[in-house]
């Protein structure tokens, strides 16, 4: 028997540290200073199987379509840009709390061979917020900008915003710009996310029963202010359904641009953040 | 070239002074990942992902702060956001049980102190994550407190009661679900 001399929890703690015996450590500093500055970052293997999530999203609508008296329960939607946002008036489901601020409505983005849908009935009490991690096509704003097509705006609100720190660009029937920018105090947190979409035909992207809806304006703009959770149609390999940030987004369009912009201000600030936006120079 | 000096130089574009710094810090950034996803491969993402992300807060960085507890707070914290990602969470949860050592096994023909390493290791995830993450700074980094209490953000005399703390409710979570490792340990 090889009993253990240490009878104390906190040395053999120490032991276990030093006896666990961990994965050799890879070359992380290598690959960071080749992401930062040499070739694009060769994604993982798991981000190569991100994409966007249109046979996910099928999946999920197939069932969802099941809910009888979907289609009568359709008020109107609005229009803006590529997003469709569709007011569904709520299910009187037993299983289904009203929505709350603590249980709110899931929000989500569908594709347009979706119908308007009210949420499921199962509905999880709080979504994870996305990692970066489960987002594909990193990029730069040089490269997405030769690539997208996208006339990329940058907003100059807040003065202290800068450049984002992580470009996106991702293909859903037609080219989405993702640009993150972190926050400063924590570099784990996002600060603010600015979506912008490029005009298509084949995309639009239905809004399902938001918790709140305010029609506002964007430099005269038409623009559609919604508040609380917020689910994105990012998926990754996992089958993640993830946003970035806890708070709200506004959705504007202008110049053929349809743009989100995903916050935790007040809707005046995302207002001042978005009427800031300007071409890349 | 000192740390502080590498830092200087990291922050005026210098690429080798920032690699420097990285691969000093890499091996103990990745074992903590590791320990809070229990997966080399979520690990590595996470660490790089720490490591991007501190190079574009370097310009903020107080050089008054010890360097490697700020990327390690950086680290934990991506690496809490991605256990906090349901399908990651999930595929966590299933390879732990999956991995789960079998209780019956009987230290008298098991034990080895990898046995124990593993088997405690893995009743320290049962825990909340401000639980392990002391746990993991000051037992399995072998962290410093004031180097712990920097990257915890506390005071130095609030890490040894968040310590005691931790070790508590782990003692606890191994008399009910690892009597193997009972044995031995303190009452």
């Amino acid at each position: 028997m090889n009993e253990l001399p240490i009878f104390d929890l906190e040395e053999r703690l120490r032991l276990a540290g030093a006896n666990l015996t961990y994965p050799a450590t890879p070359d992380i500093a290598g690959q960071v200073r080749l992401r930062l500055y040499g070739r694009p970052r060769p994604q993982p293997t798991r981000l190569r199987r991100l994409a966007w999530g249109a046979a996910l999203v099928l999946i999920l609508l197939a069932g969802l379509l099941a809910v009888p008296g979907v289609r009568a329960q359709v008020l109107e939607f609005l229009q803006i840009g590529v997003v469709r946002i569709f007011l569904v008036e709520p299910t009187p489901t037993p299983t289904l709390p009203p929505p709350t601020q603590a249980s709110p409505a899931v929000d989500q983005d569908q594709p347009e061979n979706s119908l308007p849908v009210p949420p499921p009935t199962q509905l999880p009490s709080s979504t994870p917020l996305a990692s970066l991690l489960d987002f594909a096509g990193e990029t730069s704003l040089e490269e997405a900008a030769r690539d997208s097509g996208i006339p990329i705006g940058l907003p100059a609100y807040p003065p202290d915003l800068g450049l984002p720190d992580r470009v996106f660009l991702q293909n859903l029937d037609g080219q989405v710009l993702v640009l993150v920018w972190l926050s400063p105090a924590d570099p784990a947190k996002v600060r603010l996310s600015l979506l912008q979409f490029s005009g298509s035909d084949n995309m639009i992207l239905s809004k399902i029963q938001p918790v709140t809806v305010l029609e506002t304006t964007v430099a005269g703009n038409p623009a559609v202010w919604t508040e609380g959770p917020y689910l994105l149609k990012y998926r990754n390999g996992d089958i993640d359904i993830v946003r970035l940030i806890e708070g709200h987004v506004l959705i504007w369009e202008q110049a053929g641009v349809t743009y989100r912009l995903e916050t935790d201000l007040p809707l005046e600030e995302a207002v001042r953040v978005a009427e800031s936006i300007r071409p890349r120079p | 070239m000192d740390e502080l000096e590498l830092i200087n130089h990291a922050r005026q574009g210098d690429e080798t002074a920032w690699e420097a710094l990285l691969r000093a810090h890499q091996e103990p950034a990745f074992r903590l990942a590791f320990l809070f996803l229990g997966d080399p491969d979520q690990a590595e993402d996470v660490v790089q992902e720490a490591f991007i992300r501190a190079f574009h807060a370097l310009p903020r960085f107080d050089l008054d702060r010890p360097f490697r507890p700020w990327l390690l707070t950086i680290t934990a914290n991506l690496a809490r956001n991605q256990l906090r990602s349901a399908g990651r969470y999930l595929t966590v949860l299933r390879r732990f049980w999956q991995e789960k050592p079998d209780h019956t096994i009987h230290p008298e023909t098991e034990a080895t102190q990898h046995w124990e390493a593993e088997t405690l290791w893995q009743a320290v995830r049962h825990l909340g994550f401000a639980d392990q993450q002391v746990i993991y700074y000051r037992y399995f980094l072998d962290l410093p407190v004031e180097e712990t209490a920097a990257a915890l953000n506390i005071a130095e005399g609030t890490v040894k009661s968040r310590t005691h703390r931790a070790v508590t409710r782990l003692r606890q979570v191994i008399e009910q679900d690892y009597p193997t490792l009972t044995k031995g340990i303190q009452a």
